[in-house]
């Protein structure tokens, strides 16, 4: 690490100079052979860059909202590799497979260069001061309740500027929208805990319990949870910790799990209700009204209707009332449904039933500013904007950090309903669909390469600002940052309030140098602390607890589970892999390439069926089948997967794409597109699994590429992978 | 080392592994695995990716089993015949093992595939001619050959991405086997690094790309011959040894409660990984 006394803007000029030199002479199949090009000798080096010594400068990972904080490998001006930062507390040193592709997204060759506007179905490249006077001209007139901002999660600094620049435009429609977000499981915790979002604490359970949460996958923090997955392993007091997942189709936890508990699609509520009745029989003592309110929920019962064995039941009360604490967890798996918001007020239930409140689940802590706070998406925002499109409310729509024309169900007609607003702007890393849609696409710069602050939902300790800087000069001189973009637009609406930055990087260090009392010591010196922040990547204030409460409800309604539909009978299970998410990153060949953990299928989409269920429908692997809902039908290759439930089917979400780029349009295909239109009754979100389909065979069969062998995942009899049985190990005694 | 030479002195090159009259020293990089502490996730693969400059080939070469992930996770069920697999599946990230008595090094026409000082399978790109016999003999199938010349092969490291490029480690042209090398670009480096010191690397010195981005923690990496390394402290207590073709605790009537094993070790490579088996509960 290079010491902190030089100015870092400088430094970034220099750096400038030497990422345009290597960019000619680096490896790779250069021209110099043929004169095109000149090697650029290091003789004179600039000063701060060592030929073939890397530095490493820290910054924070944008791949998805969890904040890790990420040290960058800088050689001769180019960011080559991604580590963890070891100091934060987020990811203590570690990243994800999503999180190493970020270079993918900075190198990406299909990244938007330049301001492009609307001319017939093609985009034309305009200036940046055209693009701003055209946005300027285009508000002009419109009342502020018209213009509205559709974006993806958004924290820190930059929000506080997009809040100031709605304020101006006098408008309070800012909607925030992520695709796969528990937000059901926030409005049950907030009712059952006071908070959206408490700490999880798995590495202190002796039994995690989970109903569907990918923690170990693409679920709220998964770098962190796999970190105190790892703990858990190994043990509280020398007893290895015990995990238990509930879904109907497996996920990446469910595969690590000791007992994986296949239930019928939706049952997740009942059985939770069954536990609690279950941990009754074994002698908990339960609180009048919970009694009152499990009674209907005998094994029997609870069996008959969930296909979990009362066998299993009972074994799973015994070992959650022997082993405390433990912790229950719930996921997109249980929200998922019409009565999502009752599953998840079920399975807290059981939490709170079990005393693990305020052992392993703690208050969290609150950001202490507020503007900077992360503003956490949900899919009923989508809902909103789409009523607040199809009834002509709006004349100016932006979107950032989002894409949903892609993540739509077609049946809400979003694409169509984008029409008719006046004025479209996408602030975009490439022309995917919703960039396509728009009037004026405005190209941002990587993560590597901008300014900002980030601000996790997900706060493990304390509360961790994660900083953003630039790894290397842009590599598109036409790209700008977010922050930037919107202080040049709040400058055309408010002018004086900001002339004293010239550009975001100074509001950026003036907003975080007014703080600094809050930070740090106040004497410091600015430019000590300023540089201490970007050296270190993160900030770590106290923030005052939430306060935790616990508070029982046994108003409680669940659903009988639903009957077959005679002409959709399976369940869609649109499932949430962990380095694809919603498909904004499928431009990234790292990703396509690396095989899903379960079916080790690349570069496809595929539909996971029980092999006893492909029998009797007769499909064989690599069957093309048409997947029908009510909205759409899809063909995917058919893979027989044991880890689900037989009436349930499951499609990945993330490919599919129309557009975006050579490595993500015409790979797969995308399940939101046939999602049917159901919501949560009590928060309005997208029912992601209660959509109902029919398979038919289309009479062609593909081989499916994947990663598993001719042998299909078995061993025959060779040791390779093995399996002790915790009676037969003493891990006591290992190192 | 010449090829004549090597020819000439193949008897004694082979001699040098695995005995106990040549120890190794100062070095003998070597791995554990913890299976149990796995969790399948793929992140050491695409980290891989990013430190070894590994092409990504498209969909149509890898139906042709043509990928060159150096690191891969396995996924096995299990084999018990029931309707689900209810005690999950298990994954096995399998890379080079780093063989002792490598079957890939004897049968190279040309020496490119030969053992080095501290405990290396090392893969010499320039001397490869391309017979692939090591990757028939190699037990593992952890070696992959460029059918293609991926540095000009289309979207595969287009304009801005050869950028990202690792610069320490060469580009491999079509015709060159390939493996996984313990990022020996990051050994070697460390090396030199503590030489202007007078010393050797102590243990966590060098991480491979694939141990530093592991958010389990389930890879060890080391020095086997330092007694401070975790690496040697995790072989030791889980009584595996490196030169033995079969374990003296697999030999004690009723197994053992010990989880160290080392794949296809019958065979006698001698492989440098030493896996620890996933265990999963018995109560429930």
């Amino acid at each position: 690490m290079i010491d902190n006394n030089f100015d870092r803007r400088d430094f970034l000029k220099v750096l400038g100079w030497g990422g345009a030199a290597v960019a000619l002479s680096g490896c790779g199949n250069t021209s110099v052979e043929d004169g095109k090009e000149t090697v650029v000798s290091y003789v004179e080096a600039a000063e701060y860059v060592a030929p073939g010594i890397s530095v490493y400068f820290n910054s924070t990972c944008a791949q998805c909202d969890a904040g890790c904080s990420i040290s960058g490998r800088v050689r001769e001006g180019r960011v080559l590799k991604l580590e963890g930062n070891p100091d934060s507390v987020i990811n203590r040193g570690k990243m994800c497979g999503l999180g190493q592709a970020g270079v993918q997204h900075h190198y990406n060759p299909d990244r938007v260069r330049e301001p492009l506007l609307r001319s017939g179905d093609r985009g034309e490249a305009i200036t940046w001061d055209k693009a701003y006077a055209l946005i300027a001209e285009k508000l002009n007139g419109v009342s502020g309740d018209q213009i509205d901002f559709l974006t993806g999660t958004v924290s820190g600094h930059t929000k506080a500027l997009l809040g100031n620049y709605l304020e101006s435009l006098g408008s309070k429609n800012h909607f925030v929208y992520e695709a796969v977000s528990p937000a059901v499981q926030r409005a049950a915790n907030m009712k059952s805990y006071g908070m959206e979002m408490p700490r999880f604490n798995i590495n202190k359970a002796k039994v995690v319990l989970s109903f569907g949460a990918d923690f170990l996958g693409a679920w709220v923090s998964p770098v962190h949870f796999s970190q105190q997955y790892a703990e858990f392993r190994k043990g509280v007091d020398g007893q290895r910790g015990v995990l238990v997942q509930v879904e109907s189709k497996m996920t990446l936890t469910g595969a690590n799990a000791d007992r994986w508990l296949v239930v019928r699609p939706g049952t997740e509520g009942i059985l939770a209700m069954g536990v609690i009745n279950a941990l009754g029989v074994a002698g908990l003592s339960l609180s009048a009204d919970v009694a009152a309110a499990v009674k209907p929920y005998d094994k029997e019962r609870v069996s008959k209707d969930t296909g979990v064995s009362t066998e299993s039941l009972v074994k799973l009360a015994a070992l959650l009332k022997d082993r405390t604490p433990s912790l229950v967890l719930l996921g997109s798996a249980a929200e998922g449904y019409a009565h999502g918001s009752q599953n998840a007020a079920a399975i807290n239930l059981l939490n709170q039933v079990l005393g693990n409140v305020g052992k392993t689940l703690e208050a969290s802590a609150a950001v202490p500013f507020p503007q900077i706070a992360p503003t956490i998406g949900n899919t009923a925002a989508l809902r909103m904007v789409n009523n607040r499109l199809a009834d002509g409310q709006i004349k100016v729509l932006f979107t950032y950090g989002t894409n949903p024309v892609f993540t739509a169900p077609s049946e809400m007609k979003f694409k169509e309903n984008l029409g008719k607003a006046n004025f479209r702007v996408a602030f975009a890393h490439y022309l995917d669909e919703t960039a396509l849609q728009a009037d004026l696409v405005l190209p941002l710069d990587s993560a590597l390469e901008d300014w900002g602050t980030l601000v996790a939902e997900y706060q493990p300790e304390g509360v961790q600002i994660s900083v953003q800087q630039p790894l290397m000069e842009k590599l598109h001189p036409e790209t700008r940052g977010m922050g930037e973009i919107l202080l040049s637009l709040v400058k055309q609406r408010q002018p004086e309030s900001y002339k004293a930055f010239d550009d975001y990087y100074a509001y950026l260090r003036t907003a975080m140098l007014k703080n600094k009392s809050e930070f740090a010591n106040s004497a410091m010196d600015d430019d000590v602390f300023w540089n201490g922040v970007l050296s270190a990547g993160i900030i770590n204030v106290g923030g005052n607890l939430n306060k935790l409460s616990s508070k029982l409800s046994t108003n409680i309604q669940l659903p009988a589970p639903a009957e077959q539909d005679a002409k959709y009978p399976f369940t869609l299970i649109p499932s949430v892999t962990a380095n694809l998410r919603d498909g904004r990153h499928a431009n990234q060949p790292w990703l396509q390439e690396s095989p899903d953990p379960l079916t080790t299928i690349v570069w496809d989409s595929w539909v996971e069926i029980h092999p006893k269920k492909a029998a009797e429908l007769g499909i064989v692997e690599g069957d093309i089948i048409a997947i029908e809902s009510k909205n759409g039908t899809i063909n995917a290759q058919a893979y027989l997967f044991p880890g689900i439930h037989p009436d349930a089917v499951s499609i990945p979400l993330g490919r599919g794409h129309e557009a975006m780029g050579r490595y993500a349009k015409g790979y797969g295909v995308n399940p939101f597109q046939i999602l049917d239109r159901v919501f949560d009754g009590e928060t309005g979100e997208l029912a992601m699994h209660e959509t109902k389909v029919k398979l038919s065979k289309v009479g062609k069969r593909v081989i499916v590429v994947k990663d598993e062998g001719f042998a299909g995942g078995a061993q025959h009899g060779k040791k390779i992978a093995m399996t002790k049985s915790s009676d037969q190990v003493d891990l006591s005694e290992e190192v | 080392m010449s090829v004549s030479n090597l020819l000439e002195n193949w008897a004694e090159f082979r001699h040098t592994h695995p005995v106990d009259d040549v120890p190794h020293d100062p070095y003998k990089w070597a791995m554990s695995i913890d299976l149990d502490a796995c969790s399948g996730c793929n992140a050491c693969s695409i980290a891989c990716y990013a430190e070894n400059n590994i092409p990504v080939v498209g969909k149509d070469k890898f139906e042709h089993g043509q990928v060159m992930h150096w690191m891969r996770i396995e996924r096995y069920w299990p084999e018990d015949g029931r309707e689900f697999p209810d005690q999950g599946a298990t994954f096995l990230p399998m890379m080079c093992q780093q063989c002792e008595a490598a079957p890939c090094e004897t049968v190279c026409p040309v020496g490119a595939t030969n053992h080095t000082a501290d405990g290396l399978n090392s893969q010499i790109y320039n001397r490869c001619v391309g017979s692939r016999y090591c990757s028939a003999n190699c037990p593992f199938k952890v070696r992959y050959f460029n059918w293609y010349d991926y540095p000009t092969t289309e979207n595969v490291w287009p304009a801005e991405m050869t950028q990202q490029l690792n610069p320490d480690i060469t580009l491999r042209g079509k015709g060159v086997m390939e493996k996984c090398t313990f990022c020996v670009q990051r050994i070697r480096a460390g090396e030199r690094a503590v030489k202007n010191e007078g010393r050797i690397l102590r243990d966590g010195e060098v991480q491979t790309a694939c141990q530093q981005v592991c958010p389990t923690g389930a890879i060890t990496f080391g020095n086997l011959v330092d007694p401070e390394s975790k690496v040697h402290q995790k072989w030791k207590a889980q009584q595996v040894e490196l030169t033995a073709d079969e374990q003296e605790k697999d030999k004690e009537e009723g197994g053992t409660d010990l989880r160290g094993y080392r794949i296809l070790e019958e065979l006698r490579p001698y492989p440098s990984v030493m896996y620890m088996e996933r265990v999963r509960e018995s109560a429930i």
